[in-house]
């Protein structure tokens, strides 16, 4: 582990500057007639940039959904989603691609890395496929970071469930993306791995200046955020800034 | 359990379709051959007694002197009522108008006996005698015949001129002509008819007596005999279409294995959570062996349908394109069937053993484990490598020692073995080559190539499984090509020594004008001529010939190395038809206008219907030679039955006969052409299925792949950058094999060439067909790419959402 590990710095304060993301009106329906899923019911959300924001809310709330919709994974039914600026429903699905690999970074649940790379291999990927030389110094920045330098060589089928999540983090920080989504990075960690990637996410918000925005449906791992955003059936049920531990538990039970 | 079974069938139906796929074909290929073979047996049976029905006895062993011996033992006989009917044919140039008829040259006998009449009147009547003529139904409309029509039948002074008085049918395959005239118009011709048998009825005494050698027999007996032959013809080509059948079954059996191996590797999750819920391990293991039985039934019965209607189907076609083929109707047994059926579940139940046992090795507790994709890392076990290594050795022992001794067993169980080798050590040695390949495909294609090289060799057996299918049928495929090839330079070498000029045109009389060399050159199809001279001279016994002066620039024309026209200024080469069987003395004495050289005789033929001295004898001979053949070289690529066309009508208005070996040499090609083509066809069925395995393989590892397909595309691939590698991991594996196939057949074919040509011609090389296997190269990497279509297409469907949705 790295030795550099500073105590967790002041919050940067409110947010200045136009937001990292926005989303206008957003709903997405699955199905049809009877069986269709409402998932998103016009969710109009900013998220700032330079923050740490967790969205939270419990199994089904959409979440997930209004993840995959602000990082272009999914395209919405209505309503409009911009990204560092850039309307993504103007995007056709290769201009789409693009974007996605030059200004966004993710971090999934389980299944993040390609067992036929190395770690090094799947943390330069997204550059790999731009066509880009990576940084050598952001690289190493990352790398040093993350605690990886010692398993850069090594397969995914040799890593903890722990360090791989750290190079799925790092695959998402390397390209130094607008923002990065995070889904359920501690879904399949046990408690002291989730503490360690939830402080590297922090870290990258406080130290390189990322913007981060998790999907979680665990208070713990909300405490991290700077910001919370509470989602129930498919709509948004508070946006809180810098919230205690307490305001969080008495929003979120509020909600029950 | 069984609920498990058919939910589990209906559920991966789709998946089982590529797997069934190769057991239909397999078992379709089975039920085809024996379609075929019961209608080829049916349509050459039929109609085999027609010929002998009138007849007592039947005698063989016989030439056409012989055969004019009977009939005139018969017209002697003929008081007591002895009858004969010569079955047998003779290849004559037959004309209408002066234009030689195409396809039309089967001259036979019909007799004015009814009782021996054999072919069927369908229009007009029988000849009552010499000057009329029956044409063949088949060849009248092929070439627009009809009855009062004029013909003339030969060559030179020995033609005859006869009207076709009516049409049959030839209910006999076997002694079927085009053109039935009466013995006296045939009789000049006895020397050159082939006389497959004769029919006679009455008394045998004047028979035997006539002509003591021939070999008599009862005529039901004959007629059982001659059938029984045809089964056992029939029974041989049937038997080598089973080998090509089990060529592709076995490529079936790799296809089904892999599509099980992969399918219960990708439902290993499922297996274990039977398992938990209380499943025993035989409980598991019965119910995907009782998947792939019901896959073998279903997949049989279809095979059963497809082979009954591609053999009918065939059947039909050949029946209208090629009516002189004249096959029979076509019938399977029920014991074909009852076998085809057996095969081709035995065939499945054999494909899943292996994988199925590997089901039942599953704990219970791979179910509770959280699932971190399938890292299933097969690779080659020591066992594996050893008896590969061992396998391979001793194949190639057993080849070297083929190629020493001829002997073609040894060369066949030397190959077979030293192949297993080489498939044993396929999980080493295939994921090997994708790695170098891929390595320079990346180079070019980038990060795409190189998650393609990855993927292709994550599962080492199921790549090498995968392409083991293909690299048999193209091993096969390019051995035929390459042993095809080295035999047909054989072939040439041959045709090039015994037929050096593609074409002559020798005076009749004395001497041809000088239009004659326009005119020649003026025939389609003909590249050079060259004028010889020579004289018309007495040689010996034979009367006047023509002999020829060898020309000095005769290269220039002949094909090969021109060798073989060579004369000695003592010699006299005499062709084979000039002395037409007679005895020639060594020396004889050639005679113009009072001028004599004593020349030694030497026999040969090649270049028409001439004799060849050496210039300077020629120039003994005569002051004034006078051009007295044209020697034709023809173009590469020209039509043989046009040129020899064009030439005779030149020779006809010029009294000359044309002659030469390009229709021969061309028709030894067609042969090699055509058996080539059939085998290649066969083995095509094979390397079919092994694409169908290809497209399987990537279909299945795609759906396997799918989340990580999407996460790709979430961190950046775009849907062009997945199409694209996709297919050059479809690419990879084709190309990998195809060219591992053309070296290990290539390879073959030599030891093939030295172990069986080269006892028969000591100066065989090994002639690669570059062009032919490059196309073959080509057509399998066109057909990978095909085969990824279909996957590719799905995967990049897929949204990243979706995809990462995906369990």
């Amino acid at each position: 582990m790295t030795s550099t590990l500073s105590p967790p710095g002041t919050p940067p304060g409110p947010p200045t500057g136009p937001p990292a993301a926005t989303a206008r009106g957003l709903t997405r329906t699955y199905g049809r007639g009877d069986a269709a899923v409402h998932a998103l019911r016009g969710v109009d959300l900013d998220l700032p940039r330079g923050r740490f924001t967790a969205i939270m809310g419990p199994s089904g709330s959409g979440k997930s959904t209004l993840m995959h919709c602000l990082a272009g994974l999914d395209v919405p039914d209505a309503g409009t989603v911009a990204v560092a600026g850039v309307a993504l429903e103007s995007l056709d699905d290769t201009a789409l691609t693009l974007f996605r690999r030059e200004h966004v970074g993710f971090v999934f649940q389980s299944f993040n890395l390609l067992p036929m790379l190395t770690a090094q291999q799947n943390v330069v990927l997204p550059l790999d496929l731009a066509g880009r030389r990576p940084d050598p110094a952001r690289l190493a920045e990352v790398v040093d970071t993350l605690g990886l330098r010692d398993r850069l060589g090594h397969r995914p089928s040799e890593l903890s469930g722990g360090q791989q999540q750290r190079v799925a983090i790092a695959r998402a920080l390397v390209a130094q993306p607008a923002i990065v989504f995070a889904d359920e990075p501690t879904g399949n960690l046990d408690s002291e791995s989730s503490a360690e990637v939830l402080g590297f996410l922090r870290r990258s918000v406080r130290e390189l200046g990322q913007t981060v925005v998790m999907v979680t449906h665990e208070v713990d791992a909300a405490a991290y955020a700077d910001d919370v955003v509470v989602i129930a059936d498919g709509a948004v049920r508070a946006h809180l800034v810098d919230p205690g531990a307490d305001v969080l538990l008495a929003t979120l039970r509020g909600d029950r | 359990m069984r609920t498990v079974v058919l939910a589990s069938l209906r559920t991966h139906t789709r998946r089982y379709v590529a797997a069934a796929l190769a057991v239909v074909i397999g078992v379709a290929f089975v039920v085809t051959t024996a379609a075929l073979s019961s209608a080829t047996r049916d349509g050459l049976t039929r109609g085999v007694s027609a010929p002998y029905d009138g007849a007592d006895v039947v005698a063989t062993d016989l030439v056409g002197r012989d055969a004019a011996a009977l009939v005139a033992a018969a017209e002697e006989d003929g008081a007591e009522g002895a009858e004969a009917s010569v079955l047998g044919w003779a290849s004559l140039p037959v004309r209408r108008d002066g234009r030689t008829l195409d396809g039309v040259d089967e001259v036979a006998q019909v007799t004015t006996t009814p009782t021996l009449r054999w072919p069927e009147l369908v229009d007009g009547a029988f000849p009552a005698g010499a000057g009329e003529a029956v044409v063949d139904a088949g060849a009248a409309e092929r070439a627009d015949l009809g009855v009062g029509d004029e013909l003339s039948i030969g060559q030179g002074d020995r033609a005859t001129d006869v009207r076709v008085v009516g049409l049959v049918d030839s209910p006999s395959q076997l002694v079927r002509a085009d053109v039935y005239v009466t013995w006296a118009d045939l009789a000049p011709y006895a020397d050159e008819l082939y006389v497959d048998s004769l029919a006679w009825a009455g008394g045998t005494d004047a028979l035997t007596d006539a002509v003591p050698h021939a070999t008599v027999q009862d005529a039901r007996g004959y007629v059982e005999e001659v059938t029984a032959e045809i089964n056992r013809g029939v029974d041989v080509v049937a038997i080598l279409l089973l080998l090509f059948a089990s060529i592709a079954l076995f490529v079936s059996v790799l296809v089904i294995s892999n599509t099980f191996s992969i399918l219960f590797a990708q439902r290993q999750r499922d297996f274990a959570l039977l398992r938990c819920v209380g499943a025993t391990r035989r409980q598991v293991l019965r119910s995907v062996r009782l998947e792939a039985l019901v896959l073998g039934l279903v997949a049989s019965a279809t095979g059963l349908a497809a082979g009954t209607a591609a053999g009918l189907a065939i059947v039909a076609v050949v029946d209208s394109r090629f009516p002189t083929a004249d096959l029979g109707s076509a019938s399977v047994s029920p014991g074909w069937y009852a076998g085809a059926a057996v095969t081709g579940v035995v065939v499945t139940l054999v494909a899943a053993w292996l994988p199925t046992r590997r089901v039942t090795a599953v704990s219970p507790l791979a179910a509770l484990r959280p699932d971190t994709g399938i890292d299933a890392r097969t690779a080659a076990g020591r066992t594996r490598v050893a008896l590969g290594v061992a396998a391979l050795v001793g194949g190639a022992g057993l080849l070297a020692l083929s190629v020493s001794t001829t002997s073609p067993l040894v060369m066949v169980v030397g190959g077979t073995t030293a192949f297993s080798g080489v498939l044993l050590l396929g999980p080493l040695l295939v994921p090997a080559l994708i790695g170098f390949t891929g390595r320079a495909a990346s180079r070019v294609l980038g990060t795409p190539g190189r998650l393609a090289t990855g993927n292709a060799v994550r599962h080492p057996r199921r790549t090498a499984a995968t392409t083991a299918s293909l690299l048999i049928g193209v091993t096969l495929t390019t051995a035929v090509l390459t042993g095809m090839a080295s035999a047909r330079g054989a072939v040439d070498d041959e045709m090039d020594a015994s037929h050096p000029l593609d074409a002559t045109l020798t005076a009749g009389g004395a001497g041809l004008p000088d239009r004659a060399v326009d005119a020649v050159r003026a025939v389609d199809g003909v590249d050079d001529v060259l004028a010889v001279p020579g004289v018309r001279a007495d040689v010996g016994a034979l009367g006047a010939v023509a002999v020829l002066g060898r020309p000095a620039d005769v290269a220039a024309i002949t094909r090969g190395p021109g060798t073989v026209l060579e004369v000695g200024d003592d010699e006299i080469l005499l062709s084979y038809d000039l002395v037409s069987g007679r005895e020639v003395p060594n020396r004889v004495e050639v005679t113009v206008d009072g001028r004599t050289e004593r020349l030694r005789t030497v026999l040969g033929e090649g270049w028409g219907s001439a004799a060849l001295v050496s210039a300077s004898t020629l120039a003994a001979l005569t002051d004034t030679p006078m051009t007295t053949a044209l020697w034709v070289r023809a173009d590469d690529g020209a039509d043989a039955g046009a040129l020899a066309d064009g030439l005779d009508a030149v020779a006809a208005g010029l009294g000359a006969s044309a002659g030469g070996g390009f229709a021969e040499r061309g028709y030894v090609d067609l042969q090699l052409d055509v058996v080539t083509g059939a085998v290649v066809g066969l083995l095509g069925i094979a390397v079919v299925i092994a694409l169908i395995g290809i497209a399987n393989t990537l279909g299945l590892s795609v759906l396997e792949r799918g989340r990580e397909h999407a996460l790709l595309r979430a961190l950046g691939l775009t849907r062009r950058q997945l199409r694209t590698m996709l297919g050059l991991e479809a690419v990879l594996l084709s190309v990998v094999a195809t060219v591992l196939g053309t070296v290990i057949g290539t390879s073959f074919a030599w030891v093939g060439v030295q172990a069986m040509v080269r006892s028969v011609v000591p100066e065989a090389p090994l002639v690669l067909p570059l062009g032919q296997l490059a196309v073959v190269v080509l057509v399998s990497a066109a057909a990978g790419l095909l085969a990824c279509v279909l996957p590719a297409r799905r995967a990049a469907r897929v949204s990243p959402a979706a995809g990462l949705a995906l369990d």
